[in-house]
């Protein structure tokens, strides 16, 4: 069964890409000065369990194809989940005509050149375990998980558990005579807790997402810090409004992260949409603020051989010791801003790849211990993040800390702040980074952020 | 539009077959979801036309329901043979030795019309797109020397759709969107500040040319980039909170609307399960959510169920009456049916989710409002919240005033407002007449499936509220 699934994925890459190529000549024969055929395959399979019974399941095979044809340095693009070569010779053959409709653009068209890039099977994206797990197996795994997140007393009712993978394969053919695919697989676990009586509920959960199996933490795992997580936050109180030392966990410290990315986008920064234009080689953070896009990290979720351009990834110094080293770039925004591209494109736009914030030394016990009267930041909803001026502003839910010890959670408060401010705010850094998403960082403490409750 | 028989080429006989297999296993019901959509788009910036792009999305999705279990398969070819083998894949979740009997299908005319337009997306020159673009553009850019910078988008969709399912109904339509966007980004002294306002709805392209001047979108979001040059940082902590009419909806839409959507309420996950008929806000408010307002962002003429939709009261004087139901909550919860069973598309199942929903007018003057607020904040525009199940709930405003003395004073950035829905309900004490509903162009997320919806509401009074400003 499971050799089967994987010589179906085999198949898939070998006539997408015989489809990409042809679409590709299709194109140039067309007029189009350059031509780039991208096509996504694979499979997905997810299951949610509540209260011990299958909720839903989902089993499909998936397949896109993106095109995009340069003419006289006009662009169109198209896509379509119709495969059938009939129509995406009609959309080709559009897109052709299209482009005239665009302006020549001097910035537009494909990479410089075509670049080796690491042999994907070194970058160990593929588990081809995956196929062999059995449908009973992955039920098991969601249903487990929830049995001993509803085995705690505190826990009162269940959003539910899920257990999800996906295998695929991206292939990319250009008329520039890049030719490539690379095969991935993924795979998570999660579940969603509510405690407390009516009324006076709390919520969070907890996950593990991997590409390999073997490497998924185990319900126990997932099922004991979701519980603890959410049972953390039962009786909350309201505080005054007030600045003070936040602490924030590493999955606070990966959206703050994720805002600095929105902040470094190539794409931002030409069009003068972020507060860090025309602030390369500038002290923006505090010394001790390293921040690296890596794509090359072996195994790690943000990792892939090269981008949806054809460019090989690498690893860029974004931020060093304070200083901004680099926006990230797809080719587009390199030439704009006349930089060289970082392997960072995304779909038609630009998306970070392993973006992470170096870990320091201390233990997250030790940044809670140093704190004399604070916040640790356990969660945030809401939106709020204004890339133009760096204004953070959130709702937010807390453990209020004095003396260096926790003494009760806090809720129905907002964290306001600027990350310029922020990054040279940042006093410690935990050695607590797990990579448990493509964009991370450790625990760490911020001197001041305006916390505003009653 | 799109002739639906030239995409979905099969029989009444072939879905009934494909249901067959869907319910081969036993179970209690089946359904079939096929849909074609076709975008286009255009993006202008940097004072060029960047790119055009369109885009097909087409598949077939099934679904099994086996008592409170659903298996879901989709594919993306429109292929019997693929149908048929999706339909054995979903059909596995039931396990009774024998098949379930399917109705024959007999096909439903649906005799209204929630989308009436003139110039559909598909009839109007993607050259004309080019034109409508540069104009809101040139009226972006041109509106101020201190914006530096306009980006404008526009989208369009026509999506034509199938629903068969095992209890004999098949129902088809075709619903048209387009959706007008322009960032504004204002430059003064080395102060940066963006703007952003659109427009668009289920509307035709006459829409531009004789109901909403499509300038007005470059022109707003030049306006709200300019306003937030001069804006201070808004104050924090509690305070009167004056929402203004229109963008305000978001607030219903958070605090409100996703927790009475049935889904939280039959997994008693929502803080709204056992106050059904129960006071939980000020009587000044009467919440609605209605999928039939003509043109609207959020209408359909059938759910994605296949469900003919009819305006909900999901909150009366205060207190709690109804709740947005697909099949299986319905089914469930022993309740009928409201046509709000939704899909993002294909490759998702339907869940109940809210359509227009907004807070009916009262009887004061927005005037009257704000002249009774001494100090406190009045939220103009809105870019989103969430909302958790017990009932905390965000929303961010991206601009607003100061409220001093009962007078509007100097603008405010962005602030992000928190409060637990039930606390905020009882603490409406003044519900304007001025009901307004907020740009067309807005978009809800839930579990990973993205729909369009739209939101309104008059001016309101908050009596406190707390605001995440800076001290």
């Amino acid at each position: 069964m499971s050799s089967e699934k994987n010589c179906h994925l085999e198949k898939e890459i070998k006539d997408s890409k015989l489809l990409a190529e042809r679409l590709v000549s299709y194109g140039q024969s067309l007029g189009a000065d350059e031509v780039e055929v991208a096509v996504a395959t694979g499979r997905e399979f997810s299951v949610n369990v509540r209260l011990q019974a299958i909720e839903d399941l989902t089993e499909a095979n998936f397949r896109y194809l993106y095109l995009k044809v340069i003419k006289e340095k006009r662009v169109a693009s198209a896509s379509s989940s119709d495969l059938s070569l009939e129509t995406l010779k009609d959309l080709m053959k559009r897109a052709v005509k299209r482009a005239e409709l665009a302006s020549p653009d001097d910035c537009a068209g494909l990479p410089d050149s075509v670049e080796p890039y690491v042999d994907p099977a070194s970058l160990n994206l593929f588990d081809p375990e995956i196929a062999r797990l059995e449908p009973k197996e992955k039920i098991n795994l969601a249903l487990q998980t929830e049995k001993i997140a509803l085995s705690d007393p505190r826990i009162t009712n269940s959003h539910g558990a899920s257990f999800g993978t996906s295998e695929g394969a991206f292939i990319l053919v250009n008329s520039a005579g890049f030719s490539g695919f690379y095969k991935a697989t993924s795979c998570s676990l999660s579940v969603g807790l509510q405690a407390g009586e009516t009324d006076e509920r709390v919520e969070d959960g907890w996950f593990s997402f991997k590409r390999f199996f073997s490497e998924l933490d185990p319900p126990e795992a997932v099922a004991k810090k979701a519980i603890e997580r959410t049972v953390r936050l039962l009786k909350p109180r309201k505080i005054k409004t007030q600045s003070v030392p936040v602490i924030f966990e590493p999955a606070q410290t990966a959206w703050l992260l994720g805002f600095l990315f929105t902040c470094v986008n190539g794409s931002a920064i030409y069009h003068r949409a972020s507060f860090l234009v025309d602030k390369l080689g500038e002290k923006i953070a505090s010394d001790q603020i390293t921040v690296i896009d890596d794509g090359l990290m072996p195994g790690k979720l943000g990792t892939r051989p090269f981008d949806s351009e054809g460019v090989p990834t690498r690893k860029t110094v974004v931020i060093e010791a304070g200083i901004l080293k680099n926006y990230l770039c797809n080719t587009y925004a390199a030439r704009k801003l006349n930089l060289t591209s970082t392997g960072n494109a995304e779909g038609g736009g630009i998306g970070p790849n392993n973006f992470y914030l170096l870990p320091g030394i201390s233990s997250p016990e030790d940044i809670i211990a140093s704190l004399d009267k604070g916040l640790i930041l356990v969660k945030t909803i809401g939106h709020g993040l204004n890339p133009v001026t760096g204004d953070i502003s959130r709702g937010a839910f807390g453990l209020w800390v004095e003396k260096g010890e926790i003494l009760y959670p806090v809720s129905e408060i907002t964290i306001a702040g600027n990350l310029a401010e922020i990054l040279n705010n940042i006093e410690l850094i935990g050695s607590d980074i797990k990579f448990e998403t493509a964009v991370c960082g450790p625990t760490i403490k911020v001197s001041e952020l305006t916390v505003a409750g009653e | 539009m799109v002739a639906l028989n030239h995409i979905f080429t099969f029989s009444l006989r072939d879905l009934e077959l494909i249901l067959e297999a869907a319910l081969s296993q036993g179970g209690d019901f089946a359904d079939i979801f096929m849909e074609y959509r076709h975008y286009q788009a255009v993006v202008m910036e940097e004072d060029i036309i960047k790119e055009t792009s369109e885009s097909i999305i087409q598949g077939i999705g099934i679904r099994v329901i086996s008592g409170e279990k659903t298996g879901y398969a989709y594919t993306n070819d429109i292929n019997y043979e693929k149908a048929r083998q999706a339909a054995l894949t979903a059909a596995a979740i039931a396990s009774s030795p024998s098949p379930t009997r399917i109705k024959p299908l007999s096909s439903q005319v649906i005799k209204h019309d929630f989308y009436p337009l003139k110039i559909s997306p598909d009839q109007f020159e993607l050259e004309k797109k080019v034109d409508l673009v540069k104009e809101v553009y040139s009226a972006c850019l041109g509106f101020d020397r201190k914006i530096i910078r306009a980006k404008v988008a526009l989208g369009d969709v026509v999506q034509s759709l199938v629903v068969a399912n095992s209890e004999g109904l098949y129902v088809a339509e075709t619903r048209p969107m387009i959706r007008l966007s322009s960032l504004a980004i204002a430059e003064d002294r080395g102060k940066r500040e963006i703007g952003f306002a659109g427009a668009g709805g289920r509307v035709g392209y006459d829409y531009f040319a004789e109901i909403y001047p499509p300038r007005q979108v470059g022109e707003e979001a030049a306006q709200e980039a300019l306003k937030l040059l001069e804006a201070v940082e808004p104050p924090a902590g509690e305070m009167p909170v004056v929402l203004a009419a229109g963008h305000s909806g978001v607030l219903v839409h958070e605090a409100v609307g996703h927790l009475l959507e049935a889904d939280y309420n039959r997994k008693k996950t929502s803080i709204f399960w056992n106050k059904l008929g129960q006071k939980v806000g000020s009587s000044l408010v009467r919440i609605i959510d209605d999928p039939t307002i003509p043109n609207f962002r959020g209408s359909y003429n059938v759910d994605d169920e296949g469900t003919k939709p009819g305006p909900v009261i999901l909150i009366d004087r205060g207190i709690v009456v109804g709740y947005l139901q697909d099949r299986l909550s319905a089914k469930l919860m022993g309740l009928p049916l409201t046509g709000h069973g939704r899909r993002q598309d294909f490759t998702c199942f339907p869940l109940p989710r809210m359509s227009n929903t907004y807070i009916d007018r009262g009887e004061h003057s927005p005037e009257e409002i704000i002249k009774s607020v001494r100090k406190g904040i009045y939220a103009e525009r809105f870019e989103g919240g969430q909302v958790e199940d017990s009932g905390k709930f965000t929303f961010t405003i991206s601009s607003g005033r100061l409220i001093e003395e009962g007078r509007l004073t100097a603008p405010i950035k962005q602030a992000t407002l928190i409060g637990m829905n039930i606390d905020i309900l009882q603490n409406i004490t003044m519900v304007g007449s001025d009901l307004a509903f907020s740009p067309q162009i807005g978009t809800c997320s839930k579990e990973g499936q993205e729909v369009p919806v739209s939101d309104g509401c008059p001016t309101l009074k908050i009596e406190k509220m707390t605001v995440g400003g800076q001290l």
